[in-house]
């Protein structure tokens, strides 16, 4: 039985090895694409896209902060593009083959975490809000309400010190990223105070108590937040007035990457504004392309969860690399927190 | 005492498969959410029209079953080994390995792959994981397996080799024999450990080798879709017509 | 002589390979320096361990030893029963022994999701007893620390039927009839008779239970809906959003160092299980 197995596998990479297209690896967040998204590049440039996901950054950082990972493309959420750079792990993007930089929306054609877009190129965004059920009389729409005793055991944080921490931070008035050590502290009693509240600490996996009506109100992300809404119509999506944080997933092409110009190409195929639209219209993700954003149906364009009115968006905070020290502080008040 | 037993082990057994079938009866739910809709194959339709989950299952079925079949004949000679002559060394190493966290396991071994792979320019790949995988079995191996060797008598083969047998034939016809249900569960497990592996693999596998707990992790943890649901019960299914025809075969 | 060293001369190699290089870079990652993204760098400190000894973390430490000790414990009532009736059987033995198996083939985060399932408030168990009226409201079954210890359990189980039952399949049935000969009701028989005489297959089931329970993290995690810190969800946020890899090694370091006099100190007492 071994020797056939090791005779079939010997077969099927030897299977693999005959296709001489030239290759791209490419390694992704999950849904962030289109069913045709990638064939419709492997037909027009006559290559093959080895296409592979990943759940979180901290997953895609540790293959590629070895240099030696395989990928050409990734794609790092944007307060991790200033270390990965310092780190040497990306090559510089060369705007001639990037045409399609043109597409973007005004708000990142030159961001704050790379002003000159020379790391990364803006590609999903996403912000932090509440996600709560309709039936909630009045609608908890601020940070504060998610410390009602109304909600007791009807309500969960994310499962994350960044956005968790954040969000006690801006029910403080503080900044997202702060790294003033009694600013931490005071955010620490918040939550220590909200814990006997909440039912949990979920991530995506809260969309099905949502949607069943077992949770009422949740801290979410507002794609996933709009995938639980598309499936009960009894649930809406706020972002808190006193300030969100706002990410931006952004491609950057690794500098062990010995197939530049062919990952340029790659982004800049992702930039065109039908491929964008046809991406976004499948994911249901906001996408930073300007072109495309006008391209979309008008439910989907103006959706207040994806694409909030410019007043909203203004309320927001792109979160900023911490340096260790903070860090350091900030997992161990995580783990004061979850141990309480 | 013989009913009481039979009778638990059907509450044990419906206690270990219910999981399962609720997984089952869900795959067949066209909502995507846990709330009944309709009856619908859409998922398992799902299942084959991505080239992920097929890949990922034909990876994931290599990857176990060689590293099943090294970690058994490894471990279990080792077993033997050490039920001879004890390596305190060796037992030590072994349970260490075992207590080390999966994280710790994936984290170092992909960082001693990368240190070696500086020097020949290799890459991760489907042999990266079967050397991981076989590195944590072997002490599951050998602790199944030098469980069955204490209720085993030395005095057999001493017997054995007082009537001419040399060695390697009283290990190969006394000591093996005896032996061959502790092997065959510790194979199992291994098996099994290998299967459903997914932090040691997810840290260590390269640009090609997706497993299917990988694509399933993935799924997962985007929210539970029903595409999983259906996996798992087609994995019910094929490993249970699996044991049905070993069974007949064994019967026969 | 020599053909025991051929024996362990392949896991001599392998030990040395792939456990030996890699915990001797663990043991060096502990005493270094967190890079902002993770990963490590040059200053050489033992900075981590000092942080190791501070009552948060020992209480975390505390916390899991006693989790997975409950684990273990209620793993063993479970499994011998099962492991019992299967080395018993007449036909079968095989089925039974795959059939504990079949349910770990598919995948463990699956079969938590399936158990999240169950045990929510519209989950099929509380939606099954208040249509039979035994309750009103629905009972919290998720997100606590029973929920956490029927995950472990229900994981662990088929770790401990096995090795049990590798051992009770050996068992002299003349030792049992011996027992009833001389007037012993068949429970006496059990706790007396067959469970001191499979003891070699409840350690090991035992130590193959009790450590991976100890590290478990997405159990306790996605059952008790991450309301605790165990040692496992520790080490694995060290190594992932809190991006410290040198703390997360020295906690790993300490969490095997405290196992490993634990099973040295139990190995004494039992004289040996594996050498």
């Amino acid at each position: 039985m071994n020797r056939r197995v090791f005779f079939m596998s010997m077969a099927g990479l030897a299977g693999c090895t005959r296709d001489t297209r030239p290759r791209l690896n490419v390694y992704n967040w999950s849904t962030y694409v289109a069913p045709g998204t990638v064939p419709g590049f492997e037909a027009e440039f006559g290559v093959r896209v080895r296409y592979a996901t990943y759940e979180s950054n901290e997953e895609m950082l540790a293959k590629v902060l070895t240099g030696n990972s395989g990928w050409d493309v990734v794609f790092p959420t944007h307060n991790r593009i200033e270390p990965m750079h310092a780190y040497g792990l990306l090559a510089p993007l060369q705007h001639e083959w990037l045409p399609g930089l043109a597409n973007l929306d005004a708000r990142f054609r030159a961001p704050v975490w790379d002003a000159a877009l020379e790391w990364g190129v803006p590609y999903m965004w996403n912000g932090t809000g509440i996600v709560y059920n309709r039936s909630l009389q009045p609608p908890p729409t601020r940070w504060d309400d998610l410390w009602d005793p109304r909600l007791k055991g009807r309500m969960t944080m994310l499962d994350d010190p960044e956005d968790m921490l954040g969000a006690c931070l801006k029910k403080l008035g503080l900044p997202f990223s702060s790294t003033d050590p009694s600013d931490l502290l005071r955010a620490e009693r918040e939550a220590v105070v909200q814990k006997p509240l909440l039912r949990a600490y979920l991530n995506a996996e809260v969309r099905d108590q949502l949607v069943s009506g077992d949770v009422l109100a949740a801290q979410l992300w507002s794609t996933t937040a709009q995938q639980a809404i598309d499936a009960a119509s009894n649930l809406a999506f706020a972002y808190p007035a006193e300030g969100f944080p706002l990410y931006c997933d952004c491609a950057v092409v690794l500098r062990e990457s010995r197939r530049a110009r062919l990952a340029h190409q790659f982004v800049d195929y992702l930039l065109r504004p039908k491929v964008s639209a046809a991406i976004v219209e499948s994911t249901k993700t906001a996408t930073a392309n300007g072109a495309a954003r006008d391209l979309l149906p008008a439910a989907v364009r103006d959706n207040p969860a994806l694409y909030p009115p410019p007043d909203v968006f203004a309320r927001g905070e792109w979160p900023h690399t911490l340096p260790p020290a903070a860090q350091r502080l900030r997992d161990r008040i995580w783990t004061e927190i979850k141990s309480a | 005492m013989k009913r009481w037993l039979a009778a638990y082990a059907v509450a044990f057994y419906a206690f270990l498969h219910l999981p399962l079938l609720t997984l089952a009866v869900f795959s067949f739910n066209s909502s995507r959410f846990t709330v009944w809709e309709h009856f619908s194959l859409e998922w398992y339709r799902a299942i084959f029209r991505d080239p992920q989950i097929v890949e990922g299952t034909w990876n994931s079925i290599i990857i176990a079953v060689w590293a099943t079949a090294l970690s058994t004949v490894i471990g279990t000679l080792c077993a033997y080994g050490l039920w001879k002559r004890g390596s305190r060394t060796l037992t030590g190493a072994l349970y260490l390995s075992l207590v080390t966290p999966e994280i710790v396991t994936g984290v170092s071994l992909l960082a001693l792959f990368q240190w070696t792979f500086r020097w020949f320019h290799w890459q991760l790949g489907l042999y990266t994981v079967i050397l991981a995988h076989v590195a944590f079995s072997i002490s599951f191996v050998v602790i199944v397996v030098s469980a069955r060797l204490r209720t085993v008598s030395p005095a057999l083969e001493e017997a054995a080799m007082d009537l001419g047998a040399n060695e390697w034939q009283a290990f190969f016809y006394v000591t093996l024999p005896a032996l061959l249900p502790g092997i065959l569960a510790a194979a199992l497990l291994a098996l099994t450990v290998s299967f459903d592996d997914y932090v040691i693999t997810s840290m260590v596998a390269g640009v090609d080798s997706e497993t299917l707990p990988m694509v399933i992790y993935a799924m997962a943890r985007r929210g539970a879709s029903p595409v999983i649901n259906a996996i798992s019960a087609l994995i019910t299914l094929v490993f249970g017509v699996l044991i049905l025809i070993s069974e007949r075969v064994r019967a026969t | 002589m020599k053909l025991r060293s051929w024996f362990l001369l392949p896991t001599w190699v392998w030990m040395a390979a792939l456990f030996t290089a890699p915990f001797a870079i663990v043991l060096g990652y502990s005493f270094l320096t967190r890079g902002i993204l993770g990963g490590i760098e040059a200053p050489w400190t033992i900075e981590s361990y000092q942080r190791l000894f501070d009552p948060l973390y020992l209480t975390v430490l505390l916390r899991s030893f006693a989790m997975a000790l409950t684990s273990t414990a209620l793993c063993l009532v479970f499994a011998f029963p099962a492991a019992l009736f299967i080395s018993r059987a007449v036909r079968y033995k095989n089925l039974y022994l795959q059939l504990v198996m079949l349910p770990f083939w598919t995948s463990f985060l699956v079969r938590t999701y399936a158990w999240i399932f169950l045990l929510r408030d519209t989950g099929l168990i509380n939606t099954a007893l208040q249509a039979t009226g035994l309750i009103h409201s629905p009972l919290p079954l998720l997100y606590n620390n029973g929920a956490v210890l029927l995950g472990l359990v229900y994981g662990y189980l088929p770790f401990m039927v096995l090795p049990i039952y590798a051992t009770l399949e050996r068992l002299d049935p003349a030792l049992v009839e011996a027992a009833a000969d001389l007037g012993a009701r068949p429970i006496t028989t059990v706790f007396h008779v067959i469970v001191p005489l499979s003891k070699p297959g409840i350690v090991a089931g035992s130590i193959l239970v009790f450590i991976p329970c100890l590290g478990a993290y997405l159990t306790p995690d996605l059952l008790g809906g991450g309301r605790t810190v165990l040692v496992g969800n520790l080490v694995q946020n060290q190594f992932t959003s809190a991006r410290d890899w040198p703390f997360g090694s020295a906690v790993s370091i300490l969490l095997m160092a405290l196992v490993t006099v634990l099973l040295w100190a139990l190995l004494r007492c039992e004289s040996e299980p594996l050498a």
